[in-house]
C-alpha cells in the first residue's frame, strides 16, 4: 500500500498539467468507487482501531485535498478557455457610431433662459411669469413711459384688434405684476416672450425673450445692482471676461446703466461680432425710478431697489456664434440638433 | 450725430485724443466713436530726435535715438536731413500708413529699428517731399501727429439716449466734456442790438408753441458759404445750400437751436401766425415733396397759407434764393410731442425736428438767434432791423431740493458735498447749500433733469460708473424654489421626450389667419397693425407652427421629425400656457445591423399614443376616449387626456385629408397646461418595497367581441392586479383579429402576467388557481374566454 503522502503528491501532479478531459480521469482514479483511495479506506476493515483512525482521517483528508484541487484547476481552465474565447472576439469600434436611434435636443433659447435662471437663482432670485396680452398701464404708464413718449409710437407695439390690450414690448411689465402681488423686500426674475411690430431681418424678429430682473427692499443701492450684475456676467460667461458699466437712459429707472462685456471672439481688440468696439452689450439696468414705485403705491422713500433686463437671442447668438436671429425660429432639424 | 474735434477744442480745453474723447463720452452715457482722423494713419506721434549716430552696416543709414517724452525708441533713418533736436513724425510700431501699410518690428542691416521716421510723402500729406517731416520745433511731443498739424481734424459720431437732446450740438458735447474734466465751457459771444425796433408782426395762436423769437435782417446778399463754414458742415454731413442757409445750419450743429430763415417779401402779408393747421390745408415743403396737414399739426403761416411746417421744414415757395435781399430769421420753442407726432404723421423727420422732438433750452433759443444773425451781418451783409420775441408761457428755470444723504443711500457709496458741489456746478446746475439741502436750479437746456434722483444719476455718471464701489453680494436672502407642479410637469415632459429623440421647437405666436383655418381652428386675437401678413393674428394652437416646421424638415429630406413645443397660445378664454409634440416617418434608422430582419415602424396611433402614456407624469393623468369632435384629428384615430376627470389634452393622428401630400401618418398631441398650474402636490412616488422571490409568468390568451372595448378587459385585470393577489403586473402582447380562426366580430388578445408573492415561491397550483379566477371572472363579467 502506497504511502498517502505520496498518493496525494502524485495525484497534484498530475492535476498540474491536466486537462478537462484528463481532470475526469484523475477524479475517477483517485475519488472514484474503484479509485485509490477509495480502497484504501475499504480495506481498513481489517486493520486495528489505532490504524483505522489514523489512516482513516489522512486517506479523508487526502481525498479533500484532491477534490478541492481539481475544481480549483476546472474552474481555471473554463476561465482560461474564456479569456481564450475573448481574445478571437475582437469588434471593430468605429461602427459603434451608428446606431437607429438620434439624439434629442432642447432648445438654445429655452437652454439660455434655464441658465441665467440658474444662475439667478444661486443669487437668491425667484422665478415668475406675466401674461404676455398686457395693458397699456402694465407696458407703459405703470412703467414712467408716458403717453408722448417715443416707445410709446404704435409702429412699434402689436394691439390687438377690438380690444384695449398690446402684446407686450418688453418683460418689464412683470415688474409691476410682482409688485402689486408682494410687499417687499422683492428678488424676482421674470423670463419671457416678448414682441415688437418691427420688419424682420438678421438681427429682428417679431417675437423674443427677454429676462426682467426687480430686487426691491430697504436700502437697496446702485452698489448693490454693480454687485449682482458683475455676479451674473462672471457666472454666465466665465470669471475672466472684462466689463464695463456705461451711463445710459431708461424711463423706467433711474440712474440707469448699461452693462458691456468684453467681445470674447477678439478679446476687446475689436472685430465683426462686435462692431469692432471691443464690447458687447449685455443688459440694461438701474435703480427702480420713484414714479414706477409709486404706481404701485410702494413708499419710494423707503424702498429703492433696482431692476435690470436681458435679450435672450442676443446673448444666445453671441454665446453659440448664430449670425440670423431668424434660424432660431425655423425649427430646421439640422440647426436645432446641434444643440 | 458727427461731431468735429477741432470745432469742440474751442468750446473747452482739452488735450485728449480723439480716441480719448470717444471714450471719455462713452463712459459718462454718450456712445462715440471716431470715424474719421482727417489723415491716412494710425499710431504715428511726434517725437524729439535726441541723437544721430552712423549706422555700424551702412553708410547711407543712420541710427537715431528719439523720445516721446516717456520712451525712448531707436530708429533707423535713411533720410539726410535727420539731424538730432528736430521734432518729426514716428510711425511706431504697429502704425498703420497711408497705402495699408503697417510697421513691423524689423531689422535693417543687422540693427533693429523701433519704427520709422516719417516724410511728408509717406504720410501722404503732398505727392512729393524729400528727407524727413520736421515739424515746428515747439510742438509738443507724445502726441498724435493729427492733432499737431493744422486743418487735420477727426470726426466723432455721437449717439445719445433719448433723454439728452441737449447733446445735439457742439456746445452740449463740450458741456459734457467740460463736467468731466472740470473744466469751463467758453459759449460763443454774441453781439445783441440791445435798440432794436420791435416787430410787431407775429401772432401765436396755439399754446404748442412756447416762445418764438424772429427778427427781420435786410440788404442781405445770398452767395456761398466762405470755406470754414463749408468745411465744418461737409465734416457733419450737411449739405450745402447758401450762405445764409447754411448759417442756420451751423448755428444748429454749434449750439443744438434749429432755426429757419426765409424770405420774407414772397408772403403773402407781413403777418406771421403760429397756428395749428386745418384739416384740408396742404404745404409743398423744401424737399419738393406735397404735404397733407391737419388740425394738431403746428405751422407757421401768413394770412392765407402755411410758410412752414414748424420744426420739421420750411416751405419751398418761401426759401432763400440767390434774389432773397429781406429774411426773416426764426428761433423757437415748440412743443416737443407734437412736433414728434407731426413728423411721424408725415413722414417726415429733418435734423430739425429731430431736435425738437428731444426738447430745447429755452436760453439756447435766444442765444442762437443773436449768432446766426450776427453771422448773416457778417458774411452775408445787410443789416438787422427788428426783433420780436415772444413768451407763450412763464418760463422758470426748474428748482430741486437735493440731500446729500440721500445720494449714498441711492449709489451705496459716500460722495463728498465738495465733489458733489463741484460736479452739479460744471453741469450748469446754480448751487444753494441750505443745512443738510442743497436747492439745484437746473439751466435751460437740461429739460431732462426733474426729480432728485435725476441729480442723483448726474452724480454717479460725471464720478464715472466703473470706478465705484461695488458691494458684496448679499447672499442672506432666502432661495426660493419656483416649484410649481407645473414647471415640473414641464420639465419631465421635455427631459423625457428629449431622452426620446424629440427636439425642442420654438415658434413666433403669430399666423396668417388662413394658416389656423386650414386646420378649422379659429382665431380670437387679431392684430389691429401689423406691418405683415404673417403678424395677421395670435395662434389659437400650436399645431400650425408644428406642421409648418414638419412639411419644412421633411422637404429638406428628413425621414424622422419628432418636435415638442411649450408656450402660450391665446385661446377664447385667453392665454393658455400649452404643451405639444408631433411626431412623423420613421421610428428608428436604418441600421446595418438590421440589415436581415428590416425594421421599418413609422409612428403611428398607438405608438405615438404608447409615448405620450410614457411621459404623463402621474396617475391623475388618464387616457379615455375622444368625445368631443375635433377639427384636425382623424375621427378614429384619436384620444384625449384626462387630469381629474377633465379633458385638457387631446392626441391622434391628424386628419388624413390635411396630410394628403406627405408620406406616412403624422401624430400630434396638445395638452392645456393652465388646469394643472398651482397644484402644488406634485406626486413623490415611494419607494415599495420588492419581493425577493422569482416571479411566475403565465401567457393567457382570450377572444372578446370586437364591439368591446379593450379598456374594459384591461380595468378588470387591473381590478385584479390593485386588488393585492399575487397578480402583480400584466401587459398586452399581442392583439390578433383573423375571424376566420376566432369567429366573426370576435378579437383576439393574448396577456402575459406575472405573479408573485413577497413571502415565499408560488407553486404551480397557487398560480393556476388565480388564472382561473380571472378567466372566470372576464368571462362572467365581459363574455371574454380563454382562447382554445
Amino acid at each position: 500500500m502506497k504511502d498517502i503522502g505520496r498518493i496525494i503528491n502524485e495525484a497534484l501532479e498530475k492535476i498540474k498539467n491536466a486537462d478537462v478531459a484528463a481532470l475526469e480521469n484523475i477524479k475517477t482514479e483517485y475519488l472514484g468507487k474503484n479509485g485509490v483511495l477509495t480502497q484504501i479506506l475499504k480495506s481498513l476493515s481489517s486493520r486495528s482501531i489505532e490504524d483505522k483512525k489514523r489512516i482513516g482521517s489522512e486517506a479523508n483528508n487526502a481525498k479533500s485535498v484532491i477534490e478541492v484541487e481539481i475544481e480549483s484547476k476546472k474552474e481555471n481552465l473554463k476561465k482560461a478557455l474564456l479569456d481564450e474565447k475573448m481574445r478571437e472576439e475582437k469588434l471593430d469600434c468605429s461602427k459603434s457610431l451608428y446606431f437607429p436611434f438620434s439624439k434629442g435636443s432642447f432648445h438654445p433659447i429655452i437652454q439660455t433662459i434655464q441658465d441665467i435662471n440658474v444662475v439667478f437663482k444661486s443669487l437668491g432670485f425667484a422665478v415668475a411669469e406675466g401674461p404676455e396680452i398686457e395693458t397699456e398701464w402694465y407696458n407703459f404708464e405703470a412703467l414712467n413711459i408716458p403717453e408722448s413718449h417715443p416707445a410709446r409710437d404704435t409702429q412699434d407695439t402689436f394691439y390687438l384688434e377690438g380690444m384695449k390690450a398690446l402684446l407686450r414690448t418688453h418683460t418689464s411689465p412683470g415688474q409691476i405684476h410682482v409688485m402689486e402681488k408682494h410687499k417687499p423686500p422683492i428678488r424676482v426674475i421674470v423670463p419671457g416672450k416678448v414682441y415688437r411690430n418691427e420688419a424682420s431681418d438678421a438681427t429682428h424678429f417679431s417675437t423674443f425673450h427677454q429676462v426682467e430682473g426687480l430686487v426691491v427692499d430697504e436700502n437697496v443701492t446702485f452698489a448693490d445692482l454693480k454687485a449682482v450684475v458683475s455676479d451674473f456676467i462672471r457666472k454666465f460667461f466665465g470669471s475672466d471676461i472684462g466689463m464695463r458699466f456705461r451711463p445710459s437712459h431708461f424711463q423706467f429707472t433711474e440712474p440707469s446703466a448699461e452693462v458691456d462685456m468684453q467681445c470674447v471672439f477678439c478679446k476687446g481688440k475689436g472685430c465683426r461680432l462686435c462692431k469692432s468696439s471691443g464690447w458687447i452689450e449685455v443688459l440694461g439696468c438701474g435703480m427702480v425710478h420713484p414714479n414706477v414705485l409709486k404706481s404701485v403705491r410702494y413708499d419710494c422713500e423707503k424702498y429703492t431697489g433696482y431692476a435690470f433686463g436681458l435679450g435672450v437671442e442676443r446673448i444666445t447668438m453671441f454665446k453659440r456664434g448664430i449670425d440670423d436671429i431668424r434660424l432660431l425660429y425655423e425649427n430646421d432639424l439640422r440647426f436645432l440638433k446641434q444643440f | 450725430m458727427k461731431i468735429s474735434y477741432n470745432l469742440l477744442k474751442e468750446f473747452v480745453d482739452f488735450e485728449l485724443s480723439p480716441k480719448d474723447v470717444a471714450s471719455t463720452l462713452t463712459s459718462i452715457g454718450i456712445e462715440a466713436s471716431v470715424v474719421s482722423q482727417g489723415c491716412g494713419w494710425t499710431d504715428v506721434v511726434t517725437v524729439k530726435v535726441l541723437n544721430v549716430q552712423k549706422h555700424p552696416g551702412a553708410d547711407k543709414l543712420s541710427l537715431c535715438g528719439v523720445s516721446d517724452g516717456i520712451k525712448e525708441y531707436s530708429i533707423v533713418c535713411g533720410a539726410k536731413n535727420i539731424a538730432s533736436g528736430q521734432t518729426v513724425p514716428l510711425a511706431k510700431i504697429g502704425a498703420v500708413l497711408p497705402g495699408n501699410f503697417e510697421i513691423k518690428k524689423s531689422k535693417i542691416r543687422g540693427v533693429d529699428s523701433q519704427g520709422m521716421i516719417c516724410s511728408e510723402k509717406e504720410l501722404g500729406i503732398k505727392e512729393e517731399s524729400e528727407g524727413v517731416f520736421v515739424l515746428d520745433e515747439k510742438t509738443k511731443i507724445g502726441l498724435p501727429l493729427e492733432n499737431v498739424l493744422e486743418g487735420m481734424d477727426s470726426v466723432l459720431e455721437i449717439e445719445i439716449t433719448t433723454n439728452r437732446g441737449d447733446c445735439l450740438s457742439h456746445l452740449g458735447i463740450a458741456r459734457e466734456i467740460g463736467a468731466k474734466l472740470r473744466k469751463v465751457v467758453s459759449v460763443p459771444q454774441v453781439k445783441v442790438l440791445k435798440k432794436l425796433p420791435v416787430l410787431n408782426c407775429v401772432e401765436i395762436k396755439s399754446n404748442l408753441c412756447k416762445r418764438y423769437i424772429g427778427s427781420v435782417i435786410s440788404g442781405v446778399k445770398v452767395g456761398a458759404s466762405p470755406k470754414w463754414l463749408a468745411d465744418v458742415l461737409a465734416k457733419s454731413g450737411t449739405r450745402l445750400i447758401n450762405n445764409i442757409v447754411d448759417i442756420t445750419n451751423f448755428v444748429m450743429i454749434e449750439l443744438g437751436q434749429p432755426l429757419h430763415a426765409f424770405d420774407i417779401t414772397k408772403l403773402s402779408s407781413k403777418k406771421i401766425i403760429i397756428r395749428e393747421a386745418s384739416d384740408l390745408e396742404k404745404i409743398t415743403a423744401l424737399d419738393g415733396k406735397e404735404y397733407k396737414l391737419d388740425s394738431g399739426m403746428l405751422v407757421i403761416a401768413d394770412e392765407q397759407k402755411p410758410v412752414a411746417i414748424a420744426g420739421v421744414m420750411g416751405g419751398e415757395f418761401s426759401g432763400v434764393d440767390g434774389n432773397t435781399e429781406t429774411i426773416f430769421l426764426e428761433s423757437a420753442i415748440f412743443d416737443a410731442a407734437s412736433i414728434r407726432k407731426t413728423s411721424k404723421k408725415l413722414n417726415l423727420s429733418s435734423d430739425s425736428s429731430y431736435r425738437f422732438e428731444r426738447g430745447l433750452g429755452w436760453d439756447i433759443a435766444e442765444l442762437a438767434l443773436w449768432r446766426a444773425a450776427n453771422l448773416i451781418t457778417e458774411i452775408a451783409g445787410g443789416k438787422q432791423e427788428a426783433l420780436e420775441d415772444l413768451h407763450a408761457i412763464k418760463y422758470e428755470r426748474t428748482k430741486i431740493a437735493l440731500r446729500v444723504e440721500r445720494v449714498s443711500k441711492i449709489l451705496g457709496y459716500t460722495v463728498e458735498e465738495n465733489e458733489i458741489g463741484e460736479i452739479l456746478r460744471f453741469l450748469g446746475i446754480d448751487l444753494q447749500p441750505r443745512g443738510e439741502v442743497i436747492l439745484c436750479t437746473i439751466p435751460s437746456w437740461r429739460n431732462d433733469i426733474k426729480i432728485e434722483v435725476d441729480l442723483i444719476e448726474e452724480i454717479a455718471r460725471i464720478k464715472g460708473y466703473d470706478g465705484t464701489p461695488t458691494s458684496k453680494t448679499h447672499a442672506d436672502y432666502a432661495y426660493t424654489l419656483n416649484n410649481s407642479f407645473l414647471s415640473a410637469i414641464i420639465e419631465e415632459f421635455r427631459t423625457r421626450l428629449n431622452g426620446l429623440g424629440f427636439s425642442e421647437a420654438l415658434n413666433c405666436s403669430f399666423l396668417e389667419i388662413a394658416e389656423l383655418e386650414k386646420f378649422g381652428l379659429k382665431h380670437y386675437y387679431k392684430i389691429a397693425n401689423p406691418i405683415s401678413k404673417e403678424n395677421e393674428v395670435l395662434r389659437s394652437s400650436l399645431l400650425p407652427g408644428l406642421f409648418k416646421n414638419l412639411t419644412l424638415n421633411i422637404s429638406q429630406g428628413a425621414e424622422t421629425v419628432t418636435l415638442f413645443e411649450h408656450g402660450k397660445i391665446f385661446a377664447e378664454s385667453g392665454e393658455r400656457k400649452t404643451f405639444a409634440a408631433i411626431m412623423y416617418g420613421r421610428v428608428w434608422h436604418e441600421w446595418w445591423k438590421w440589415t436581415e430582419q428590416k425594421i421599418s415602424l413609422k409612428f403611428d396611433f398607438y405608438f405615438g399614443g404608447g409615448i405620450i402614456k410614457n411621459i404623463l407624469p402621474s396617475e391623475e393623468f388618464m387616457i379615455a376616449e375622444n368625445l368631443t369632435p375635433s377639427s384636425y384629428f382623424h375621427t378614429g384615430k384619436t384620444a384625449s387626456i384626462l387630469f381629474r376627470g377633465k379633458v385638457i389634452g387631446r392626441f391622434g393622428i391628424v386628419k388624413p385629408s390635411l396630410t394628403s401630400d406627405i408620406k406616412d401618418e403624422v401624430f400630434y398631441f396638445e395638452m392645456d397646461l393652465e388646469p394643472v398650474e398651482n397644484i402644488c402636490v406634485k406626486k413623490t412616488s415611494f419607494y415599495k418595497a420588492y419581493s425577493k422571490f422569482p416571479a411566475v409568468k403565465r401567457d393567457v390568451s382570450v377572444t372578446a367581441d370586437k364591439s368591446l372595448q379593450f379598456a374594459k378587459i384591461e380595468e378588470v385585470i387591473k381590478n385584479v392586479a390593485k386588488s393585492g393577489g399575487i397578480l402583480k403586473e400584466y401587459s398586452l402582447f399581442s392583439a390578433y383579429g383573423d375571424e376566420t380562426k376566432l369567429g366573426e366580430g370576435k378579437i383576439g388578445y393574448s396577456f402575459r402576467l406575472s405573479y408573485k408573492n413577497d413571502e415565499k415561491t408560488l407553486s404551480d397550483k397557487e398560480v393556476n388557481d388565480d388564472v382561473e379566477v380571472l378567466l372566470n371572472k372576464l368571462d362572467s363579467d365581459l363574455g371574454v374566454k380563454l382562447r382554445q
